[in-house]
């Protein structure tokens, strides 16, 4: 039986992505950038970028030193739709279908002649169909798999190599479209071999002498005689749902009407392959603005809730709200395995992870995000340096009190933000107090220990200096002592703590 | 009430501090402090400079160490006395000695029984944050028995409790309870600041290095780095404010001090003293040496150069006696004999040149009394400073072998290498503090690459613009931060290294003068000091300086011993070679010592050599001191008499009467100063000092004022002393020694007899001491293709590991072929075992090699097959089919990749059916590619020689055509860049050379024409350049007006770069 493959394979493959959501930007010179700055460097471009001298491997500056090429980051996400792209319209024509690289997707077409017609049609069909969804692309039929691939990443547009013609189609490509190791390819240059006709060529048995089953393999395709079988493609598992609306909308209930909607059918996919989820990923198109707005919603534990997801998503989009009518929204779950866990029999008993999610989720919508959590220390010189990590209930049994050696210690009671002070100086010592807020505090410094000084990250942006004392203040005729701070690039005194 | 800070680290801790020991005496001065101990960790690496800086500016320098107890804490010792200063070095150089190969920081340490050996003399401090009584009192209860196990040690009287108050609570309450302790025990406290730089800025240097040293970054570095920034040297009036409350801690300082009675004057060094016979001292002994070796040099001489010569051996005899230095030679010359036995070449260099005694003594090759060099130069009464004499050996294993010779006879601990103080420059400064700010390897790279690629600097090349022309923003903080610092690390000291050849000796133990260190070259031990710190310590050096160019000469002579059966002696070479004068008239000087540069090469024509002082001349003239004080022009016109010979004052014209009025040398400064002002010997060498390297603008006033009063006494005009003062001044700073360029030229003349006379054997040589000298080995190679050699290219059934000679069977002349070191990837031993297994019997086949040379690995012989090294095996297929055409490198190539995947031992011996190969000869660029490839060059035609009939049809004329061109005529000319250079001295013009199968075309390219093309003519391997010839008094080249890339082949030719 005859058998036919198709590949299809689209070039400068980052800069499709990036171009596919705006088809104007098709016509003009496009690099795309990666890394992060300062050092952002081209990955790509597109040819009309390269003829005005882009190269792969310029940074940032050198590529805007070329001001008529448009510059744009690099996007996984888009990468990841445009490659769904590519399965999709290889889907569309042929059941067996190979996700080959992000860039290519060879697909069987076997018995497709009585559905879309002879193959001429079926390669012409195909480059109009990943056409209409946003990618420019080359299309190869060929007898095996291998010859359409490295015919559609060779030859420009569309190519129909006949039966029994590849080797001689072929010929004439250099050696590197087989990807050979790059020592195999170094022999081959050095024996002046590099075409697929060269290789072609050479005696098989002192190929395999030489350059053992690699160097068969190797040979084997460059006569165009392929024959491994597809790696059909498994439905990835891919949960996201996506919904483009007639009218934007602007208020938060329909739009938690239609996340409703989709939470559900999210939930029973999930259901129906025994998975739950750990990440929610909402991503929503604004009117008038290029860049989509996104969330993430990371949760503890796997769960497939859907009106809780639903009452997270909410309390999430309350504290961020989108800021502009939604045209089109999409929305994805991470599958993940459901937890099975037990606790012990005798051990306290945690919040339900469900129920203290939620919980997180209202505190961070009342006190802003990355400001509810647990605190985690800094290396740092600065007092009470630290950062803000997810919160981590402690497991149970696992905590450990810590004892003290019986010492006398005074404890230091801080004032969160600290309260702002005004201080006269003498003689280098701060002699007098007067801190309006907080409970208020004034009077004469009867005593200062001090300073006690400190400074750092002198080589970024956060650069700190700092003097503390330690001050005794009379107060309705007892002391008291706090601990008084100066900021010494600002010039600031703070109160910043009392002592026990 | 004053305070002496008496606990501060300067950079030389290495990573630890982060000022050099001359910035904090010289802020110690600004402070007004009186006097400043710096104890470096480990060492007294910085101590003779710190000194020699403290002394100029009035402050008393105390000397200490920084010592890692084994215990972990650092113990800081103060020296008191001679005794103690000994028992330090002693201290440290037993710990150093001791540690293992690649120790970590914390292995090099003493212990307690060691500190006790050596504390004689030695004052011990608590210490600061790493102190014993800090670490003590981190384990509750232990400090006071800390303090009181320092005092067992030391001695009642030697122990001061340390204050540090850098405004941290821990460090307050450790305070507290040092008082405490010191109460009890009714010890001193002494308050200090625990300097780690001078002032507070730099404290951003030291988290940098403290970040170095942790392999961290600075984001990670986290409590790792200083909590604030008050380790700078502190005035008193800050000192006594801090310690308000404790005045006495403050006093202690100054009493302290005023118990520190040693200095560096007093180090107790001492030449070793030579062995002589029994009833002979040192100066009867060296006295017949020079008598014997007076007769051998000058037995044949004319009468009065020989009275001449007497009476100036009896001068400096008598000055060496008197200044007792008679052991000094005789150790010289007892290397130099060393060598002569041993067949090492050796040749003393420098102003040893200008003694007669050291002529004499067989130390140097010039004559200094029929030269009338000035021995003042080399040796005087009046500056009380040991005389320098260097001696220049093949480098390499010869070298090595006179370096252990003198280990062997002074002893591990009698002599030492000097050290090499490596310090942030350029590129590992750009690195290193990129590594610290957290950029990529790349970026890294891409930085360090930025730093210091051309000589000159053009004004509007500033480093804001190299880096946006790399890519980098400056404005982008992180970027800005990092140019600050790379800045501010300039020239701190980064680690320590070895000097390529100074070595000092000493008379017993060197231990006790110096702490010595095992350097990383196995057997070689290491003095904490550089050359120039020993010098200024007034330690006498021998400097074996390794110069490619005697084991080229040496290795020709063998050449010309095994392979021509001759015998040269490079002393008696005939004078007056008029194919030696012929050659360099022409400027053909390739591979010839010290000509042939570019800029030598543009200078010869002109300057005619006729006579041996010709060549002194010319080795001295292209050197920045003539070229900034404009004498080369003048020099060369009254040489072509287009000028008079005129001079500044008529009582200089014997001085300057031989450079034509034009003064070229040191030793010509001298003389002037002496003549013109009266100064003594000593005063003048005084004066060259003044205005050298560590030229001060106090001291060379006051010299320029004695120079001129002097002057004037002669009743010598203002503007003729302007003028003399104006060539005094430009030329001390790069001024070459008329003796030192005489030694130069001597080499420079046996390089090029040989090359005349000799051209296989100088060839060969040449080739096996590369890389050295400005070409590189295609130039030398092509150059010798030209003069008539027959180079043979590299050949398994023929080369050795290095370049040999081969009789021609027709001619019977010599022809080179290439040994296998210019094989890529080719190990020596493989190379070995090929020659070794090849005495045995020929190689049948491919097969037949690689299975007896089993050294042999595939890369090699694949690199072997490329280059076409394996086509004379006479292999199995030929046998087999007459018929078919010569086996080629693919053919070795096919037959390679078989042989190389080995087959289990049942099928070993199975041939293959038809192994004869289907692949293609290589065309000419291919075999081109392979040849740079494989080899760096090739043997075969010049890559532009493939190309001239295109050439020819674009009207560019061959490097030959050009010395027959009118001045003047409009050109092209197109060829392989061998040299690209942009000399400080130029302005901004760039130099390139072009080579074809003709010869070299020399191209100037204009600052702006340099600017449109930089890319191009940065990167390019062949250009076409077309432009005006400039055709003047034989010297030739093309003024550029327009560049054009050529693409002959992708051979990655090599060309030499902005040196």
């Amino acid at each position: 039986m005859d058998t036919r493959f198709a590949c299809i394979f689209v070039p400068d493959f980052p800069v499709e992505a990036v171009v596919r959501p705006e088809p104007d930007l098709r016509e003009q010179p496009v690099a795309v950038l990666e890394g992060a700055a300062p050092l952002l460097r081209v990955v790509a471009a597109n040819g009309k970028a390269r003829a005005l001298g882009i190269e792969m491997g310029m940074t940032r500056l050198q590529a805007e030193a070329l001001p008529d090429v448009l510059l744009r980051r690099r996007s996984f996400l888009q990468e990841d739709a445009a490659h769904a792209a590519l399965l999709d319209c290889a889907a569309a024509f042929s059941p067996r279908v190979e996700a080959t690289a992000a860039d290519t997707a060879l697909l069987d077409l076997a018995g497709l002649e009585r559905l879309f017609g002879p193959a001429q049609k079926i390669t012409r069909d195909l480059a109009r169909r990943a056409s209409e969804l946003g990618l420019e692309t080359n299309v190869a039929v060929a007898s095996n798999p291998d010859a359409a691939l490295h015919a559609a990443r060779r030859f420009p547009g569309v190519t129909l190599i006949p039966h029994n013609k590849e080797a001689e189609r072929l010929g004439d490509l250099p050696l590197d479209v087989l990807a050979p190791a790059p020592e195999m390819l170094e022999i081959l240059d050095r024996w002046g071999v590099r075409t697929f006709r060269a290789l072609a060529a050479l005696p098989e048995v002192a190929i395999s002498e030489r350059l053992g089953q690699e160097g068969l393999r190797l040979q084997k395709l460059a006569r165009g005689a392929g024959s491994r079988p597809l790696v059909a493609a498994q439905p990835p598992l891919n949960f996201e749902e996506a919904i483009e609306l007639e009218h934007p909308l602007e208020l938060l209930e329909p739009l938690a009407f239609l996340l409703g909607r989709m939470l559900e059918q999210l939930c029973s996919r999930l259901s129906s392959r025994a998975l739950a989820t750990n990440e929610l990923r909402l991503r929503l198109q604004l009117e008038h603005q290029e860049e989509t707005f996104e969330r993430n919603l990371r949760l503890p534990v796997p769960m497939q809730d859907a009106r809780l997801f639903l009452k997270l998503l909410e309390l999430d989009l309350k504290s961020h709200p989108p800021g502009a009518p939604v045209v089109k929204l999409w929305l994805a779950a991470e599958p993940a395995p459901p937890r099975f866990a037990q606790n012990g029999l005798f051990l306290p008993l945690s919040p339900e992870p469900q129920k203290l999610e939620l919980t997180l989720a209202r505190i961070s919508g009342i006190v802003g995000n990355g400001r509810a959590g647990s605190p985690e220390l800094l290396d740092s010189h600065r007092p009470g340096a630290f950062r803000m990590v997810r919160f981590h209930p402690p497991l149970p049994g696992r905590t450990k009190i810590s004892t003290t050696n019986g010492d006398l210690t005074m404890a230091l009671r801080i004032f969160r933000p600290p309260l702002l002070a005004s201080i006269d100086v003498q003689n280098g010592c701060p002699a007098k107090i007067s801190c309006k807020s907080g409970q208020g505090l004034q009077g004469q410094i009867v005593w200062a220990a001090g300073p006690w000084r400190a400074s750092g990250d002198w080589w970024g942006e956060g650069n700190w200096m700092r003097d503390e004392w330690d001050i005794a203040v009379r107060q309705e005729n007892e002391l008291a002592l706090y601990r008084l701070v100066r900021e010494l690039i600002t010039g600031k005194w703070f109160l910043e703590g009392n002592y026990d | 009430m004053t305070y002496v800070e008496l606990h501060a680290r300067s950079a030389f801790s290495f990573l630890e501090g982060a000022s050099l020991p001359e910035e904090m005496a010289a802020i110690c001065s600004e402070l007004g402090m009186p006097a400043m101990a710096m104890l470096d960790r480990d060492g007294v690496y910085g101590a003779p400079r710190f000194h020699l800086a403290a002394k100029k500016c009035g402050v008393q320098a105390h000397i200490g160490a920084e010592i890692t107890g084994a215990d972990g804490a650092v113990y800081p010792l103060l020296v008191e006395s001679r005794v103690g200063y000994q028992n330090l070095c002693r201290l440290i150089t037993r710990m150093k000695m001791r540690a293992p190969k690649h120790a970590k920081p914390g292995q090099i340490a003493a212990t307690e029984e060691e500190l006790a050996e050596h504390a004689k003399g030695l004052i011990c401090l608590t210490g600061g944050d790493d102190g014993p009584l800090a670490l003590a009192l981190s384990k509750k209860g232990a400090g006071r028995g800390a303090v009181a196990r320092l005092l067992k040690i030391f001695g009642p009287g030697n122990v001061y409790v340390e204050l540090h108050r850098h405004f941290c609570r821990e460090q307050e309450a450790r305070n507290l309870a040092a008082v405490e302790i010191a109460r009890r025990l009714g010890l001193p406290l002494l308050a200090t600041n625990g300097v780690r730089y001078g002032t507070e800025p730099e404290r951003e240097i030291l988290d940098v290095f403290t970040c170095l040293r942790h392999h961290k970054i600075l984001e990670t570095a986290g409590r790792l780095l200083a909590r604030n920034a008050e380790c700078q040297l502190k005035s008193a009036e800050e000192m006594i404010r801090i310690f308000a409350d404790l005045p006495q801690a403050i006093a202690a300082t100054r009493e302290l001090s005023s118990r520190l009675q040693f200095t560096l004057n007093d180090l107790g060094y001492e030449f070793p003293k030579y062995p002589v016979p029994e009833g002979e001292t040192m100066m009867s002994f060296l006295r017949k040496r020079s008598d014997e070796g007076a007769r051998k040099r000058y037995g044949s001489a004319e009468p009065d150069l020989r009275t001449r010569a007497r009476r100036q051996i009896e001068r400096e005899l008598a000055l060496i006696e008197k200044l007792d230095l008679a052991g000094y030679f005789l150790i010289v010359w007892d290397i130099v004999r060393f060598c002569r036995e041993q067949n090492i070449l050796v040749q003393g260099r420098g102003s040893a040149a200008n003694s007669a005694v050291c002529y004499s003594l067989g130390i140097t090759a010039v004559d200094p009394v029929r030269m009338d060099l000035l021995f003042e130069r080399f040796l005087s009464e009046e500056r009380g400073e040991w005389p320098d004499i260097d001696l220049d050996l093949p480098s390499g294993d010869q070298r090595e072998h006179a370096i252990q010779y003198i280990y062997e006879r002074y002893g591990k601990l009698g002599a030492a290498m000097t050290a090499n103080v490596i310090t942030y420059r350029g590129k590992l400064a750009a690195r290193e503090m990129g590594k610290v700010l957290g950029f990529d390897p790349e970026t890294l790279d891409r930085l360090s690459s930025l730093v210091g690629s051309w000589e000159y600097k053009d004004p509007k090349d500033t480093l804001e613009r190299q880096f946006r022309d790399a890519g980098f923003d400056l404005r982008h903080p992180r970027m800005r931060k990092f140019f600050e610092l790379c800045l501010s690390v300039q020239d701190l000291p980064r680690h320590l290294g070895q000097h390529s050849g100074g070595m000092v000796i000493s008379q017993g133990q060197l231990d006790s003068v110096v702490p010595l260190e095992p350097a990383s070259m196995p057997g070689r031990v290491v003095v904490q000091w550089d050359k120039d710190d020993c010098t200024d310590m007034g330690i006498i050096k021998v400097d074996l300086l390794g110069l490619g160019m005697m084991a080229v000469l040496e290795d020709s002579l063998k050449l010309i011993r095994q392979d021509y059966g001759e015998e040269v002696d490079l002393a008696q070479l005939p004078a007056d070679d008029a194919a030696v004068y012929a050659a360099l008239q022409k400027a053909d000087t390739v591979g010839m010592f010290q000509i042939e540069s570019r800029a030598q090469m543009s200078c010869l024509p002109r300057l005619h050599p006729q006579k041996f002082y010709d060549i002194v001349v010319q080795v001295a003239i292209i050197r920045p001191g003539p070229i900034v004080g404009k004498m080369v022009h003048p020099y060369l016109k009254r040489r072509q008499g287009r000028e008079p010979v005129v001079y500044p004052h008529p009582s200089l014209e014997t001085v300057l009467a031989r450079t034509l009025g034009v003064p070229l040398f040191q030793e010509q400064l001298l003389r002037m100063a002496m003549i013109a002002a009266g100064f003594s010997g000593g005063e003048a060498e005084e004066l060259r000092r003044a205005f050298g390297f560590k030229r001060s603008e106090a001291r060379m006033k006051d010299i320029e004022v004695k120079l001129r009063a002097g002057m004037a006494h002669n009743g010598i005009s203002p503007q003729a002393q302007d003028e003399i003062v104006q060539s005094i001044t430009s030329f001390a700073l790069y001024g070459f020694p008329e003796s030192h360029a005489a030694s130069f030229a001597l080499l420079a003349y046996a390089s090029a007899y040989l090359k005349c006379h000799y051209l296989p054997a100088f060839t060969a040589a040449l080739l096996n001491n590369q890389p050295m000298g400005f070409y590189h080995a295609s130039t030398i190679v092509k150059d010798a293709q030209r003069h008539g050699l027959k180079i043979l290219p590299v050949d398994v059934t023929h080369s050795d590991w290095l370049c040999t000679l081969e009789h021609d069977q027709d001619s019977r002349d010599f022809r080179l072929r290439m040994g296998m070191r210019y094989v890529k990837g080719m190990r020596e031993e493989a190379a070995h075992a090929l020659v070794r297994e090849r005495d045995r019997g020929p190689f049948d086949s491919i097969d037949n090699l690689a299975r007896r040379v089993l050294e042999m690995r595939k890369n090699e012989l694949t690199t072997l097959a490329e280059i076409g090294a394996q086509n004379s095996i006479p292999d199995a297929d030929q046998k087999l089919l007459p018929k078919k055409s010569k086996f080629h490198r693919r053919d070795a190539l096919w037959e390679v990749e078989r042989v190389a995947r080995k087959s289990g031992p049942l099928l070993e011996d199975l041939t293959e059916v038809d192994s004869s190969s289907p692949l293609e000869r290589m065309n000419n660029d291919e075999r081109l590619l392979a040849d740079f490839r494989g080899t760096g060059l090739t043997v075969g035609p010049h890559p532009m020689s493939y190309r001239r009939a295109e050439m020819e049809a674009r009207g560019v004329r061959r490097a030959i055509e050009l010395e027959s061109l009118p001045h003047g005529q409009h050109l092209r000319v197109a060829g392989c860049v061998i040299a690209r250079q942009r000399p400080g001295t130029a302005k901004g013009f760039v130099f390139l050379s072009l080579e074809d199968e003709t010869g070299i075309a020399n191209a100037i390219v204009t600052p702006d024409l340099f600017e449109q093309n930089r890319l191009l003519l940065v990167s390019e391997k062949f250009l076409l350049i077309e432009g005006v010839l400039q055709h003047q008094d034989n010297v030739i080249s093309v003024k550029a007006e327009c560049v054009l890339p050529l693409q002959i082949t992708a051979a990655q030719t090599i060309s030499h770069d902005f040196h």
